[in-house]
Order: C-alpha cells, then sequence, then structure tokens
C-alpha cells in the first residue's frame, strides 16, 4: 500500500470537486453541532434532575394561629393532630423520610436565604414562620399522590412541592434537545445524500483512471479508498468546525445556565459529546461513500 | 493458459446468445487471432477471460484457475496476470508515458525502486526510448499504443489480449505495433488478438479462430483472415 499515491489521489478529488466538497463540509459541521448541542441538552437536564432531585422535597406548612389559608379557619395545629399527621406522613406509600421544621429551624433558613435582603429579615420574627414537615420522596418525579394525601389533612395549610415549579423549565429544555436532535437527523441525512453526490462525481471525473486500475488488476481497496478517503476527510473536516461550534456553545450557553441552576456540563462532557458526533460524523461518511461506490463503480 | 468448455453467454435483455457453446484452448506462448464480423463475440471472449462477464453456462480456465470458482476478492490478481490493449488506447492524457505506465505498477502497490528500474526497460522494449517525457497528445496513433502496449506488458503477464489493436492506426504504423506484439509473444507471453485485419492476419500466419454468431466456425494453425477452404 502506497500512502503518497493514495493521498495524492485524494487530493486531486478534493480539488476537482471543490464546490461540492464545501457543501459537504458545511452541512456536516451543522448537523453535528446540533447532535452535539442536543446531547449536551440531554445530559444538562439529567444533571440537572440528579442535582434537584437531591435537593427536592415536599413541603407541608401547618397552621398556626390567624394563618390566612382557608383550610386552618384561623386555628392553629394541636399538638395531637401534629402528632397525627407525621404518623400518616410516614405511612404514606413513596415517601422516604420526614423532618419537622420548627418555627426557629425556618427562621435560621429564612435568614440564610435572604441574607442579601436585611430589611426583610429584620422585619420578620420567628412567630411569622410556619412549621412545616419537611418530606423527601423515593422518587422525587412521582409526587402527585403524595401531595394528595398531605392535602385536606386537619391542620394542614399548604402543600408546595419544588417539582412543580421546575418541571416546566425541564419540559422546556427537553423540547429543545428533541428540536435540536430533530434537525440534526434530518441534516444527518442530507449530508449523507450529499456525500453520496460529491462521491459519485469524483467517481465520473476518475472513469477514466479508475477503468485502468481495475484493468490492471488493482484491488478494490485500492480503487475504492482515494474515494471513501475524501468523504472522510470532508468528514472530519466538517467535524472540526462541530466541535468548534460546540466549544463556543459551552462557554456561552451552558457555563451561563450553572450560574442560575448550580450546575453545568464539564469539559469531560464536551470532549464525550464532540468524540461521539467526530465518530458519528465519520461513519456516517465512510458508509455514504460505500454505498455509492458499490453503485457507481463497479469492480 | 485459456480453456472454454461449452462456454454460453447470453446478455441480458438478448435473445441470440453472444456465445453459443464456445470450446477453445490456448496453450502457453501461443498467438492466436480471433476475427469475424462485428457482433460475433470477439470482445465477449475477451471480456469472459478477465472475468468482466460470467458465462451462463460452460467452464473457463485461465492460467490453471477455473473462473467460476475464483472470488470477486481474487479477480484483481486474475488482472495482474493478464495485460490489455484496445483500440482506443485508454491512456491518461495528464500523464506523460512514463507516468502511464508507471500508474499501472503504482496501483498494484509495487516499490517505487522497482518501477523506476522497469519501466524504463520496458518502454525501450515498444520503441519508444527518449519519448518517456511526451504527453500523449504530443505522440502518433501508433506510438500511443506503444504506451498502452508497454503499459499492458510493464507487470510481465502470462496474457496480453489485445481487442482491434490497429483498429484506429493505419497499415504502415500497424506493422510496427504487430512487430512489438510479435516481440511480447516471443518473451512466452500468450497473446490473443482480436481483429479485422485481414492484411495483418495473412501476414502473420498465425492461428486464426474464426467467430460468427457466436459461433467458432474456423480454427486454423498458420491460418489466414479470408476463406481458406
Amino acid at each position: 500500500m502506497r500512502a503518497n499515491f493514495i493521498f495524492s489521489e485524494v487530493w486531486i478529488g478534493l480539488r476537482r470537486n471543490l464546490t461540492m466538497t464545501i457543501a459537504v463540509v458545511i452541512t456536516v459541521a451543522v448537523s453535528m453541532a446540533l447532535l452535539g448541542v442536543g446531547l449536551m441538552i440531554n445530559s444538562q437536564v439529567g444533571l440537572m434532575k440528579g442535582y434537584w432531585n437531591d435537593k427536592v422535597e415536599i413541603s407541608v406548612f401547618l397552621c398556626k394561629k390567624g394563618t390566612a389559608m382557608p383550610a386552618c379557619n384561623g386555628k392553629a395545629i394541636t399538638p395531637a393532630q401534629t402528632k397525627a399527621l407525621q404518623e400518616h406522613i410516614q405511612n404514606t406509600p413513596g415517601v422516604k423520610g420526614v423532618i419537622f421544621e420548627d418555627e426557629a429551624a425556618a427562621y435560621e433558613n429564612f435568614k440564610q436565604s435572604f441574607s442579601s435582603n436585611k430589611a426583610l429579615v429584620d422585619a420578620t420574627k420567628v412567630e411569622d414562620l410556619p412549621q412545616s414537615f419537611r418530606i423527601s420522596l423515593k422518587d422525587p418525579d412521582n409526587y402527585q399522590p403524595v401531595i394528595d394525601a398531605m392535602k385536606g389533612q386537619p391542620g394542614v395549610a399548604q402543600v408546595m412541592d419544588q417539582k412543580q415549579l421546575i418541571s416546566p423549565f425541564f419540559n422546556l429544555l427537553n423540547t429543545l434537545a428533541f428540536a435540536a436532535l430533530s434537525v440534526a437527523v434530518v441534516l444527518v441525512l442530507a449530508a449523507a445524500l450529499l456525500i453520496g453526490n460529491t462521491v459519485r462525481l469524483s467517481a465520473f471525473n476518475r472513469r477514466r483512471e479508475t477503468g485502468i486500475m481495475r484493468l490492471v488488476g488493482a484491488s478494490n481497496l485500492y480503487i475504492q479508498l482515494p474515494f471513501v478517503m475524501e468523504g472522510v476527510i470532508a468528514g472530519l473536516v466538517g467535524g472540526v468546525f462541530a466541535a468548534v461550534i460546540l466549544i463556543l456553545a459551552k462557554v456561552f450557553l451552558f457555563d451561563e445556565v450553572v450560574n442560575f441552576f448550580g450546575t453545568g456540563l464539564g469539559w469531560n462532557d464536551l470532549a464525550q459529546t464532540i468524540t461521539l458526533t467526530m465518530i458519528i460524523g465519520v461513519v456516517i461518511c465512510i458508509l455514504a461513500s460505500f454505498v455509492t461506490l458499490r453503485r457507481y463503480l463497479r469492480v | 493458459m485459456i480453456h472454454f468448455d461449452n462456454v454460453t453467454k447470453v446478455y441480458a435483455n438478448q435473445n441470440r446468445p453472444a456465445l453459443d457453446h464456445v470450446s477453445v484452448d490456448v496453450d502457453k506462448g501461443e498467438f492466436v487471432f480471433l476475427v469475424g464480423p462485428s457482433g460475433s463475440g470477439k470482445s465477449t471472449f475477451l471480456r469472459l477471460i478477465l472475468k468482466e462477464e460470467r458465462p451462463n453456462s460452460g467452464a473457463i480456465h485461465v492460467a490453471g484457475k477455473d473462473l467460476a470458482r475464483l472470488s470477486n476478492f481474487k479477480v484483481p490478481h486474475l488482472r495482474r496476470r493478464i495485460g490489455c490493449v484496445f483500440q482506443d488506447f485508454r491512456l491518461l492524457p495528464n500523464k506523460n508515458v512514463y507516468e502511464n505506465v508507471a500508474f499501472a505498477l503504482e496501483v498494484i502497490g509495487k516499490p517505487r525502486r522497482f518501477i523506476r528500474k522497469v519501466v524504463p526497460e520496458v518502454v525501450e522494449l515498444v520503441g519508444l526510448e527518449g519519448k518517456a517525457h511526451r504527453m500523449p497528445d504530443e505522440l502518433s496513433g501508433g506510438e500511443q499504443q506503444r504506451v498502452a502496449m508497454a503499459r499492458a506488458f510493464v507487470n510481465r503477464p502470462m496474457i496480453l489480449l489485445a481487442d482491434e489493436p490497429t483498429g484506429n492506426i493505419d497499415p504502415a504504423t500497424s506493422i510496427g505495433i504487430m512487430k512489438v506484439l510479435d516481440r511480447i509473444n516471443r518473451t512466452g507471453t500468450t497473446v490473443v488478438m482480436a481483429t479485422h485485419d485481414a492484411a495483418i492476419v495473412d501476414s502473420m500466419r498465425k492461428r486464426v479462430v474464426e467467430l460468427e454468431d457466436g459461433k467458432i466456425v474456423r480454427d486454423q494453425s498458420r491460418g489466414v483472415y479470408g476463406q481458406a477452404y
């Protein structure tokens, strides 16, 4: 096998089909970038779910004297009711654990959460904050039955689930990932067809050479490799552009998300995504080239 | 060297067979003319030897190999032992004489040192010494055909197939081409030449196989082109 022979053939082929080669590079770059972004959103959602699932809990706020919630009728919860409620919670299926947060603990948490807003903290007294049960769940996604079981219990002012607050955001991210992946799939198809066309043109341009190669007994690999390499190189260059786009996406999009949601993708995840998209891009190029060659370069 | 046993070839979408129960034997070192009108099956005969086509029935052996049992993977190796020359030369217009001949060795992975040694020898054998760096369009038809023969012979094939090699060349130049073919034949290479050229066949006095409508109608050693009954 003479590498320099193959590479000079590849170089000639790429140059002769420059416009087609550019089209392939662009299509591969855009499709792989979209595929990568879709995958990155997916793993971002996964990361955030893991992060929030550890923290998400259902808060069952208890009635105190003068609570404005209609379920309380203005009466504070009695110790007996508290005890009964705690037992009820512990017996509810799906509950992993329960912590009772009294007014003092609630005040401490409140002070921490709003430490930047001194006026608010100063204006709030310990008695203003409600007692609550903090319930952690076995399956954080399956919160509705537990919430339903808590509602209407005597002495319960309000049931709140953090999951309910953040799930619209997760849904949005999932939709985005799905959209990016769908467009990527369509573009990958377009890229495959384009590569097929490029290889076809290239095979037509070099039909004289390949005819002679066939005649003098060049092996199939020797005849086909330059064409496949053309596809692979176009795919690789497209993959490099896609990698650049993905790096920019990480720096300017995903790293911003980290600031808001506490967790984000690291360079490791990005490297994995880039590797994966590169491999997919090159494999598609190889497949498209081979399929086309089988049709247009009879050996 | 070449052995056809009751070979029939019918192309798809055609009723009449291109070759009809043809049996023929060509020994090592023989020089055989394949004559007959257009469409008589000469080219099909040559294509079957190269395994570019498959027969519908019958067996073909080339260089001791049963072509029916030869896997596609090994066909290139068969073709390395067979040289081919055509009416239309089939040279690469963007390569000079030397590069055209060297191309045949490059694509079967021969080392460069070997190529540098054998290509000038073959260029000289076909009578093109001193013209190694000419481009094909700077050569006459006869000279181009010599390049094609050098390319066909450079890998020292056991068989040389020539499909109307003098078809595009004037009679005077054709004699030179035939001399080269004869020289190649004398090195022990079996030569099968399909032709329409009566004068050449008559002057060479070699074995003549005549095809008509896919059948062998004459097989004569030291024959002539026309009716010799």
